[in-house]
């Protein structure tokens, strides 16, 4: 009986199998992601994981796999090196995976070469100073004689946006202490707000509560507008070449995929970012979903790659020893 | 305040609730005992069940596996010299002798009893010190980390009965920590080209090989069980008994402990590991007669194993108060509080007080249930020691090689566990302290990078850090820690000549 429904069902499987040989996705498909879990980018895909399996057919899941390691680097070139077969894209940090070769560094994976799906989302940076000081504008701070900006560690974009932010003000000349190694975002505002350093550029939704609160107070956004009430842009406070800075999560897979797969993938991430289930979730995990098709992710990570690129002499190692 | 306790108590107290703490309890429990799983593999498993629950039964869920990891990690120390997790590492140095000679029952009733009543006293620093959490927070910067990490080192010279030999060990350890990349210097350190090094050598599969590893080897040479004394019907629940009154005749150690994690745990990213070992330490360099510390001393467990249940109470105050979770099972546990839209930060105190207030009498009923679960299943634990080593020795080594991988799913972590476990068979061999390797693997790090930042923040000009008061006060503290071994030894001295 037992041995009859094995048989059974193996050739069932094996005519499923021949029936849909050609249609993807036939297996789980795995989304990695190169940290661990916690964090806003394991935060994305979990969110965003479960609508993806419905439109992708619904017939196969989509497995959020963590990949933690060298600052991402080892989850990323897990997916660059994967087969293009669609079953094993990743969630990418940018601009923080192009860094690497943007500043020379060793790189075993080419974000240029890979197969774009998909923004998920996109976040403007803040340039920020402690609430309790006496600094109210970009130009206050630029009279500083001595500035010192908490960040996180070399390699991260936070550093890396915070030297663009000194070079484009023109603070570069007056020596500013990097004052570097935070363990996290959230680390080096507290040690903002405790006076370790006395400004920090950090992602949006980090800062927030922090500007609510009243602890720390924003000087000016990155972006056409500013989120923040009574704070003004980049452009506005008169820095018009600091409007790109951002920092965004897009999902892409191997180099080189089957044309038919990618269309697959794309058409379900087209439908589910503009599901409310999804939006549901991603509202719940504070993400800020602002969302782009692959065409346009691709074109906006040239953009930012660009963007890095012309910044590139700023972006040395401040603190090497 | 007092009201919030009560309504979140009562709300616990409810039977569906109570079932949530329970499942956390015994999840906790399980996953503490197998060495490599820990507090942060169980949220994860356990975080797709909160899906559908409220904020506070996610809490309460959680909560329960906070406060019980720790007490089932104990258990693995005292019993194979394996700390169930990383915190548990401390628990070895005593824990294990103590069963050597046949008293496992002891030390698991003084761990559990430390364990419990460090987890109420956490809990109840954390109650008091909420209001003031910001605050505490703010107090500590990078000058007052570095003298944090300097005081754990002056420890080193108590916790080497040889000088030389310890300080051999502490500068291996040292070293072992500079691998992998530094991101202050923006360089890769020692890592010979290696991928898996690029993030240092995590500390779960070092322990595991230090610890485990070396002790299977060691037991496959000396032959015999791991209880030396008695059989294996005798032990049991009368040994318990003894340890549970133990750990009250050493209330002050206890209490020290329970102080050490409770502040320790509010410095992110340190945690329970360095608060076991500072307590450790801590209690060899005040006590008397500490020539039993290392052979089987059993102040040597009640010490971390209080201050590593009151630390969960600690380590809520950076998560909960801006967001910054001090480890891996912090981290998982903000992405759950996220998940259920409550978003840390300087406004969650005051705006979740209910919410809050059953997380804490959760890790406060779950330090208490977890223990009761241990005591009653301690007299059956006990026999693992008295398994013949043909048996015990392969099991032990293939669930800490599965536990290693388990960790973060890389077989790097393996080949590491293996390869510290010869290193740390060796150095038992040749008479080296593992301990003092442990304690300056665990501080060299946060010792460094903080040493960098207060370098880099005053500007060079290492005057301006006397202006931070908690930089001074524990500067204050490493003199004394170095200074009094000297001034207790000329006091000898000089009773000795009149006598």
């Amino acid at each position: 009986m037992k041995l009859t429904t094995k048989i059974l069902s193996l050739l069932l499987l094996a005519f499923g199998l021949s029936l849909n040989a050609h249609a993807f996705p036939d297996e789980d498909v795995s989304i990695v992601i190169p940290y661990s879990p916690g964090g806003g980018f394991d935060r994305a895909v979990r969110a965003f994981a479960p609508q993806f399996g419905e439109h992708l057919g619904g017939e196969v899941n989509v497995l959020p796999r963590n990949v933690p390691g060298a600052g991402g680097r080892r989850g990323t070139t897990m997916v660059y090196r994967a087969d293009p077969d669609g079953y094993t894209i990743g969630i990418i940090n940018l601009p923080g995976f192009a860094l690497p070769r943007i500043l020379g560094e060793p790189a075993e994976y080419d974000l240029r070469e890979m197969t774009w799906i998909g923004r998920i989302e996109a976040q403007a940076y803040v340039l920020l100073v402690s609430g309790s000081s006496d600094i109210t504008s970009v130009e206050d701070l630029r009279q500083l004689d001595e500035i010192t900006f908490t960040s996180t560690g070399y390699g991260s974009t936070v550093l890396a946006a915070t030297q663009i932010v000194a070079s484009a003000l023109g603070l570069q000349k007056k020596n500013p202490i990097y004052l570097a190694g935070y363990s996290g975002t959230s680390d080096s505002l507290v040690a903002l707000v405790r006076g370790d350093g006395n400004a920090a550029m950090a992602p949006i939704s980090s800062a927030a509560k922090y500007v609510e609160s009243g602890d720390l107070r924003a000087l000016a956004v990155t972006g056409d507008s500013s989120p923040l009430e009574g704070v003004p842009t980049f452009a506005e406070a008169g820095y018009s070449e600091l409007t790109p800075l951002d920092l965004q999560r897009a999902l892409a897979g191997p180099p080189d995929m089957d044309p038919e797969v990618v269309k697959v993938l794309r058409e379900a991430f087209d439908k589910t970012v503009k599901d409310p289930k999804f939006l549901d979730a991603a509202q719940k995990a504070r993400m800020d979903v602002v969302p782009l098709d692959g065409d346009a992710t691709a074109k906006s990570f040239k953009e930012s790659f660009e963007f890095y690129e012309k910044f590139k002499a700023d972006l040395r190692n401040p603190n090497a020893l | 305040m007092f009201d919030s306790v009560f309504t979140a108590a009562s709300y616990l107290a409810d039977g569906m609730n109570l079932l949530f703490l329970l499942l956390g309890v015994v999840v906790g429990v399980v996953f503490g005992i197998i060495p490599g799983l820990g507090g942060a593999t169980a949220i994860a498993l356990l975080l797709p069940l909160t899906f559908g629950m409220q904020a506070e039964q996610a809490t309460t869920l959680m909560g329960g596996v906070m406060g019980a990891v720790t007490i089932g990690g104990s258990i693995t120390a005292i019993l194979l010299n394996t700390p169930g997790t990383a915190p548990n590492a401390a628990t070895c140095f005593d824990g294990y002798p103590l069963t050597r000679k046949g008293k496992a029952g002891v030390a698991i009733g003084a761990a559990v009893t430390a364990s419990s009543v460090g987890g109420v006293i956490g809990a109840l620093i954390l109650i008091m010190l909420l209001p003031v959490a910001k605050s505490i927070i703010l107090f500590f910067g990078p000058p007052a980390y570095f003298m944090l990490a300097l005081l754990g080192l002056t420890a080193l010279t108590a916790a080497s009965s040889n000088l030389l030999r310890g300080l051999i060990g502490a500068c291996l350890g040292l070293f072992i920590g500079f691998v992998g990349y530094d991101d202050l210097g923006g360089v890769t350190r020692y890592t010979g080209g290696i991928d898996y090094l690029w993030d240092g050598l995590s500390i779960v599969p070092v322990l595991i090989g230090l610890f485990a590893i070396a002790e299977m080897l060691k037991l496959y040479v000396d032959g015999g069980t791991i209880a030396k004394s008695g059989d294996m019907d005798s032990v049991g629940v009368s040994g318990t008994l003894e340890g549970i009154k133990s750990a009250f005749r050493h209330f002050k150690v206890i209490l020290s402990g329970s102080a050490i994690g409770s502040v320790i745990g509010t410095v992110p990213g340190v945690g329970g590991t360095v608060a076991s070992f500072l307590s450790y330490t801590f209690t060899l360099q005040t006590s008397k007669n500490k020539e039993e510390f290392g052979k089987g001393d059993v102040r040597g467990v009640i010490a971390p194993e209080a201050s590593n249940n009151a630390k969960d109470g600690g380590a809520l105050i950076p998560t909960l108060a801006f967001g910054i979770p001090g480890s891996a099972e912090m981290a998982l546990f903000l992405g759950v509080l996220v998940l259920h839209g409550m978003d840390p930060g300087p406004m969650l105190l005051l705006e979740r007080e209910f919410t809050i207030f059953v997380l804490i009498l959760a890790l406060l009923a779950a330090t208490v249930a977890s223990g009761i679960i241990v005591l009653l299943t301690a007299r059956y634990l006990i026999k693992v020691t008295y398994i013949d080593t043909s048996i015990l020795i392969p099991s032990v080594i293939v669930i800490s090689l599965v536990g290693a991988y388990a960790l973060h799913n890389s077989i790097g972590d393996v080949f590491a566990a293996a390869f510290f476990g010869v290193l740390g068979y060796l150095m038992h061999r040749f008479d080296y302290p593992r301990i003092t390797l442990v304690i300056a693997l665990v501080l060299g790090g946060l010792m460094e990078r903080n040493y960098f930042q207060t370098s880099l923040m005053y500007r060079g000009d290492w005057s301006k850090a006397f202006g931070d008061t908690p930089f001074v006060i524990l500067l204050g503290l490493v003199v004394v820690a170095l200074l009094m071994p000297m001034i207790s030894k000329a006091l000898k001295r000089k009773t000795g000549q009149k006598a």
